[in-house]
């Protein structure tokens, strides 16, 4: 319930509304006119409300507040007209079952009353001219935005006019987890003017470990919300939308119209590739990265420069990508994902400074490995054959025949017995020790490229790619492609682990 | 096209109205405020100001259609 009211605030009779069996836990916020404000005493205070719109935006942000903290009740009432120090101007109630949604709740509507509810006050000075608060240019908002990103600005290659650029800049984030959530922290940083978080999701107990804008007392609460309140906190100069939605074929086009640059942070691969072609066919740089427990991939897309996902091999048959792509529920290492996350938000920010060329993994997938700490950049350029690219800038573009392209993923099963083709295992000596290199497979080193190249070359005999999960090898085999080698595919889910307890050869290590 | 202006807090007084019916070719509210900054001697400047149709709030290019009902909003103060 929200009222705006020109009478005293009735404390004990909106508390005595709130009260319900179920609730166990009640938080109040009263907001009271102070005596003093910036060092100057206040004898009064004006309070102007813009009534009709203040009282809708009132009605949806209780509701917002509500609906963000299922179970809880609110009540905020404004007070309007003249008033002295000591008198409420604003009284808010929240009840929940346990007490940290009714702090929280009742946190978050005190902010939003703050941020959007058109309401205006005129502070009164002895011997003085009164004052409206915040109606002149001296804030403090734009001196604060200064001081806030000083150290961003005194960067050569930001300097004012990149600040201002980041100011003008949407930017949409697809995803609120753990990409999404390092990633949009930090552009928000970086003070992008206006930030759009899409998640249909809710916070669960096992997302803590890597999704840093969330706490124990946002489990079950819808992500995208939390995630802005989390977000405005740090940095009030920006601007942050949050949409509480699963990114559909109906919504993306008009979620990617506009922006400066799309970050793909979600977690699964008809997503990933419905974000690819729209950005694509509307002009808009993507910002793609996926995380498969210690590994990941980054991609940036960008109209005309480089290879797009269909360059490198991606196959669009939905069966095949729900067996390996889909990595929601599977083990991860936090600080992989939070990695890329950066690296993500990292290469967002120059888009949007308009850094080119090989500044920008336009042209290049980096692959990241935070088990052996390496970071690995394969070009990836455009493959003169692409269906997709042949198509670029047309709508549905992607809906060409894909049938030629031969499936990037085989089964162990389905390795061609030993002959003509080539297997190679892409590990480090680590890794060696606890996977089965399958009949056939040589170990190479994941960074030895020129090796990689030597094998790749010649083109005539199929090369099978694996690795312990499956990520890197498909990584790699899609770059091949890109470049032109045509038989290359990637072992599905990776080579099999060493049984606990296996002797290695030569039974060096007899647990007996 | 006929726009009715609402004022408020300061741009109230400086207007010296509370609200005002004007024919004004400005396509969007930031263009039609930039025009009452003259022929009213609003003093707010346009970068710290949002804006609101029909008493919902709009980006400052929002297209004006006859009849809509403009309201420029200083940073808000509640609380």
């Amino acid at each position: 319930m929200f009222a705006l009211t020109e009478q005293p605030i009735d404390a004990a009779a909106l508390r005595a509304s709130l009260q319900r069996p179920e609730a166990g836990a009640f938080v109040v916020f009263e907001g009271w006119v102070r005596n003093h404000h910036r060092g100057r005493p206040v004898t009064r205070l004006d309070y102007e409300a813009f009534a009709e719109m203040a009282q809708s935006e009132g009605e949806a942000l209780v509701a917002e507040v509500e609906h963000g903290f299922p179970g809880v009740k609110i009540i905020c009432v404004h007070r309007c007209g003249d008033l002295a120090p000591g008198d409420v101007a604003v009284w808010i109630g929240a009840t929940s079952a346990h007490r940290d949604d009714a702090f929280r709740a009742a946190r978050l509507a005190i902010e939003e009353v703050k941020r959007r509810l058109p309401v205006w006050k005129k502070e009164y000075h002895p011997g003085a001219e009164p004052v409206w608060v915040n109606c002149t240019e001296d804030t403090g908002v734009a001196r604060n935005a200064a001081a806030y990103n000083a150290r961003q600005t005194a960067l050569p290659e930001v300097g004012e006019d990149g600040q201002k650029r980041l100011a003008r800049a949407s930017v949409l984030v697809a995803g609120v987890g753990g990409l999404g959530c390092p990633a949009a922290l930090y552009l928000a940083g970086a003070g992008i003017g206006r930030l759009t978080l899409v998640d249909g999701g809710k916070v669960e107990l096992s997302n803590l470990h890597r999704q840093g804008l969330f706490e124990m007392g946002d489990v079950g609460a819808p992500k995208a919300p939390r995630a802005a309140m989390a977000l405005r906190a740090r940095n009030p100069h920006v601007v942050v939308e949050a949409l509480s939605s699963d990114i559909t074929a109906v919504n993306a086009r008009a979620l990617v119209t506009g922006r400066t640059v799309v970050l793909d942070c979600t977690d699964n691969f008809a997503t990933r590739l419905l974000l690819h072609d729209v950005c694509l066919e509307s002009g808009v740089s993507l910002v793609q990265a996926a995380v498969h427990r210690w590994e990941g991939v980054l991609n940036v897309f960008t109209r005309g420069e480089g290879g797009c996902i269909y360059c490198t091999g991606m196959p669009r048959r939905p069966a095949e990508l729900d067996t390996v792509g889909n990595c929601s529920g599977a083990p991860v290492f936090g600080p992989a994902v939070g990695m890329l996350g950066l690296l993500q938000a990292a290469e967002a920010i120059k888009v949007v400074l308009g850094r080119s060329g090989d500044d920008v993994a336009t042209r290049h997938t980096l692959l990241v490995d935070a088990l052996s700490a390496g970071i690995t950049r394969i070009e990836r350029p455009a493959r003169a054959g692409c269906p997709y690219c042949n198509r670029a800038g047309e709508r549905g573009g992607a809906a060409a025949a894909f049938a030629d392209v031969a499936p990037l993923w085989i089964d162990a099963d389905d390795l061609p017995r030993p002959g003509p083709q080539r297997r190679v295992a892409l590990v480090t000596a680590e890794e060696l020790a606890g996977v089965e290199l399958p009949s056939g497979f040589l170990a190479l080193h994941p960074a030895d490229t020129e090796g990689l190249g030597q094998l790749a070359a010649p083109a005539d005999r199929p090369l099978v790619l694996a690795c312990p999960y499956g990520v890197r090898s498909a990584a790699v085999a899609r770059a091949l492609r890109a470049g032109g080698v045509a038989q290359v595919f990637a072992l599905a889910g990776g080579l099999p682990r060493r049984a606990v307890g296996t002797t290695r050869p030569h039974g060096t290590e007899n647990a007996s | 096209m006929k726009i009715t202006v609402k004022f408020f807090a300061l741009l109230r007084e400086q207007a010296g109205c509370r609200e005002l019916t004007l024919d004004t070719t400005a396509a969007t509210p930031v263009a039609l405020y930039a025009e009452l900054m003259q022929t009213c001697g609003l003093s707010v400047p346009s970068g710290i100001l949002t804006f609101a149709v029909n008493e919902r709030y709009v980006p400052a290019a929002t297209p004006l259609a006859a009849g809509d009902r403009v309201v420029f909003i200083p940073p808000v103060a509640g609380g």
